[in-house]
């Protein structure tokens, strides 16, 4: 158990020093609050909206994978510190431990619990078709130079 | 299983798979006076380095980016600016701290010691130097003493270095939710969620590197890479090297990588809301965090401090007594990766996030869990008399497989996407 | 020494438990179990199981618990809960009878052990026997349960799939992903 005191002894250092610092600066710095200062940042402009209260299903989606993937992790470290005594038992203990894992996150992957991003719209980009032609039409004047061939004018998918 | 028998069993006698007896000689013995004058020394020489270290980076960071973007950098303050960094820090003192309204005044207290304080017990794990000629094995004489040139070596080893960039992550998160104001929110969720994902990379590429050393330890994982050709790097073939490379540069929040602080979307990212010191010690420790991440890289792939060598000759500095010839070789592998990491900023442009998460989950993960049971498989074989290539002809296919079933299920996931995507 | 460390770590258990109870904003409660999970991480050290300990801050405070925090950010329960509406009526008495089963079963076993774990050598743990010793019983004895656990990690995974993705077809997918 010894062999962590060094680590403690850093551990207190550090923070240690960061109150020390607080200390410091509480002393050194000036104080003088005020609404503006205090008010949550939005670039100089009175905040028109909230904090966003939920976020993408994503983000849970990945942290429950990251549980998984730490529990394999942590199983994979005893068999590689000692893969050499285990032998062939143990290699394939590991190694059908490590293929049903992975059909498992082959099947995430295939139901798209990784997917990130908006989904791709469909367009119809016929009605279009005039907006994007670099020729000047009826409806607007505006040549559109350099978008020749860039956006596909039959109907499809675009691409993420 | 009876408790006591489970005793009989931690004392049982262990095989000699380890080659070396690892932990601290220093610790090992009765914690007498000299013993803890010794720690206090390490563990001051630490902490100083730390700091010392950590304004050099900042120092070198931005010099080498004004290089090459062709600027001049700082240059005022001291010989090349260097004293810049200091400058810098002592004028945080001198700034107003400020406290949200909207914040969690606690948590908003706390997220920097969270960040900042797991930064620094990194540092006691690495070897940071050692007298490795005539087969010292790194061990060198303080005070009557002997010791390793790392602060503590405790049997979780390289584990304490997942734990605590398992602990870094609440620091950030916190940081950011605890503002209570939109863009650090953002950050903050953008981060965790990076940053875990990129653990798992982490985790499953150090596991080859342990399945080639067979130790936890920091410096049995040193000691086992006596000779060029036994450095990590070597022997599990680089893809490990690679990912983990990757994997520390998103863990760091490190360009390309950094969409934590975004500062065209998100101002400044989590610690938007932070003034004055509280900034000071979130920007200390990412910056601390680079320095010992590469630091790590070097620990694990390219021998620590051990001097490069081919069979039994080592590649020695003359007029250097051996005990300060580690640190010089520790430092020299060191520079390169921080070089890398200026160099990859002022490079490579921000990824996008789903870029960044399909990086991190779609190649880097089962990339990493292949390439283990890869090596697994190869040593199993060896030490079974296999023929090699029969191992690894099965072992490619098995792979192979693998890579089939994961583009298929990519496949099935795009085009479910598209489906949706086409309803709207 | 021990005993300091012993104090030391069952004061951050104790201390981090009581918080997870009495705070009223649900991440200050996720901040003391993270406190409690160290103390018993600091318990394993002290009892020389150190890759336990390890597992127990990696996996715990390092896995767990952020999925928890994501959790509590991310939909927005951050102020306090009204503790008088109930949403489901059976879990409160569920929890009293959970709460005194574990503590009854507990101090059963410490009761009914307590020789065998006075009389147990000191133990001593140097580098790597830990995990040497715990792969040597996972991969021989333990198995058939450590295959098991992949079953679980598949349960889970289904689990998550079920719960986060909408049904496929024209009614299910405007619901946004």
């Amino acid at each position: 158990m010894s062999q962590y005191l060094p680590i403690l002894v850093l551990a207190i250092l550090a923070i240690l020093f960061g109150a020390v610092s607080f200390v410091a600066s509480r002393l050194l710095a000036p104080n003088r609050p005020s609404a503006a200062k205090s008010a949550p940042y939005e670039c100089g402009i009175v905040p028109t909206k909230d904090t966003p209260q939920r976020f993408p299903v994503s983000f849970y989606i990945v942290a429950m994978l990251f549980i998984m993937f730490d529990i394999e992790i942590i199983f994979l470290y005893p068999y590689a510190v000692n893969s050499g005594e285990l032998g062939i038992y143990g290699f394939f203990a590991i190694g059908l431990f490590s293929v049903v894992f992975f059909l498992t996150f082959v099947y995430e992957v295939a139901r798209g619990g990784l997917d990130w991003g908006p989904l791709g719209q469909a367009r119809d980009l016929t009605s279009l078709a005039e907006m994007v032609s670099p020729e000047r039409t009826a409806t607007t004047t505006v040549r559109r130079v350099g978008s020749e061939g860039r956006f596909p004018v039959s109907v499809g998918v675009e691409e993420k | 299983m009876a408790v006591s028998e489970l005793a009989g069993l931690f004392q049982g006698d262990l095989p000699m798979g380890s080659p070396m007896v690892t932990g601290d000689p220093l610790l090992d013995g009765p914690l007498l006076w000299a013993p803890l004058i010794v720690v206090a020394i390490k563990v001051l020489v630490i902490f100083v380095l730390g700091l010392v270290g950590t304004m050099f980076m900042v120092w070198f960071e931005r010099k080498v980016v004004a290089g090459m973007q062709n600027r001049v950098g700082p240059n005022k303050a001291g010989p090349f600016g260097i004293l810049q960094t200091l400058a810098d820090g002592i004028k945080l003192f001198f700034k107003e701290d400020l406290l949200p309204d909207r914040a969690d005044r606690f948590v908003f207290r706390l997220a920097p010691f969270l960040a900042f304080v797991p930064a620094f017990l990194v540092w006691s794990v690495i070897p940071l130097g050692g007298d490795y000629s005539g087969g010292r094995d790194g061990i060198v004489t303080i005070l009557g003493q002997q010791t390793r040139v790392q602060l503590a070596d405790p049997p979780i080893g390289i584990l304490l270095v997942l734990a605590m960039s398992s602990i870094a992550v609440y620091g950030i998160m916190l940081a950011g939710w605890s503002s209570g104001s939109k863009y650090p929110l953002l950050g903050s969720v953008r981060a965790s969620a990076q940053m875990i994902s990129y653990e798992a990379a982490l985790g499953l590429s150090l596991a080859a590197v342990l399945v080639t050393s067979g130790t936890l330890s920091t410096s049995g994982i040193v000691a086992s890479q006596t000779t060029l050709g036994s450095w990590n790097l070597v022997t599990t073939g680089f893809i490990p090297f690679i990912v983990f490379l990757i994997a520390a540069t998103a863990e760091l929040n490190r360009p390309p990588f950094d969409l934590v602080e975004a500062e065209q979307e998100l101002v400044g990212g989590f610690n938007t809301e932070y003034s004055s010191l509280r900034f000071a010690l979130f920007f200390l420790a990412e910056f601390m965090n680079t320095i010992t991440m590469s630091a790590i890289v070097v620990t694990l792939f390219l021998g620590g401090p051990r001097p490069p060598a081919i069979g039994n000759t080592a590649l020695t500095i003359p007029l250097i007594p051996g005990a300060l010839e580690g640190t010089i070789w520790f430092v020299l592998k060191l520079l390169v990766f921080l070089y890398f990491y200026v160099w990859l900023r002022a490079t490579l442009p921000r990824l996008r996030y789903d870029q960044l998460m399909n990086l991190g989950w779609k190649v880097l993960i089962p990339i990493s869990l292949g390439w283990f049971l890869l090596l697994a498989a190869i040593r199993v074989g060896d030490s079974n008399g296999w023929n090699v290539i029969a191992v690894v002809v099965i072992a490619l296919v098995s792979l192979g497989l693998g890579y089939l079933l994961f583009t298929a299920a990519l496949r099935v996931s795009s085009r479910q996407r598209d489906r949706e995507g086409a309803m709207y | 020494m021990e005993l300091l460390v012993f104090v030391a770590a069952s004061a951050m258990v104790l201390g981090g438990a009581l918080g997870v109870i009495l705070m009223r904003n649900p991440v200050h409660s996720a901040l003391g179990l993270v406190l409690t999970l160290f103390g018993v991480a600091v318990h394993f050290v002290a009892l020389e199981a150190h890759f336990l300990a390890a597992v127990q801050v990696i996996v715990y405070a390092g896995a767990i618990v952020v999925l928890f925090l994501f959790v509590i950010m991310l939909l927005g329960v951050d102020s306090a809960e009204d503790l008088k509406v109930d949403g489901l009526t059976i879990q409160r008495p569920l929890a009293a009878i959970i709460g005194i089963g574990t503590v009854a079963i507990v101090s059963v076993a410490v009761l009914r052990t307590r020789s065998t774990i006075a009389a147990g050598p000191a133990l001593e743990a140097s580098g790597d026997s830990n995990i040497r010793l715990l792969s040597r019983n996972l991969f021989s004895d333990q198995v058939l349960a450590f295959e098991i656990t992949s079953v679980l990690l598949i349960v889970a995974v289904a689990g998550t799939v079920l719960l986060t993705r909408k049904q496929s077809g024209p009614t299910g997918a405007r619901k946004g992903s």
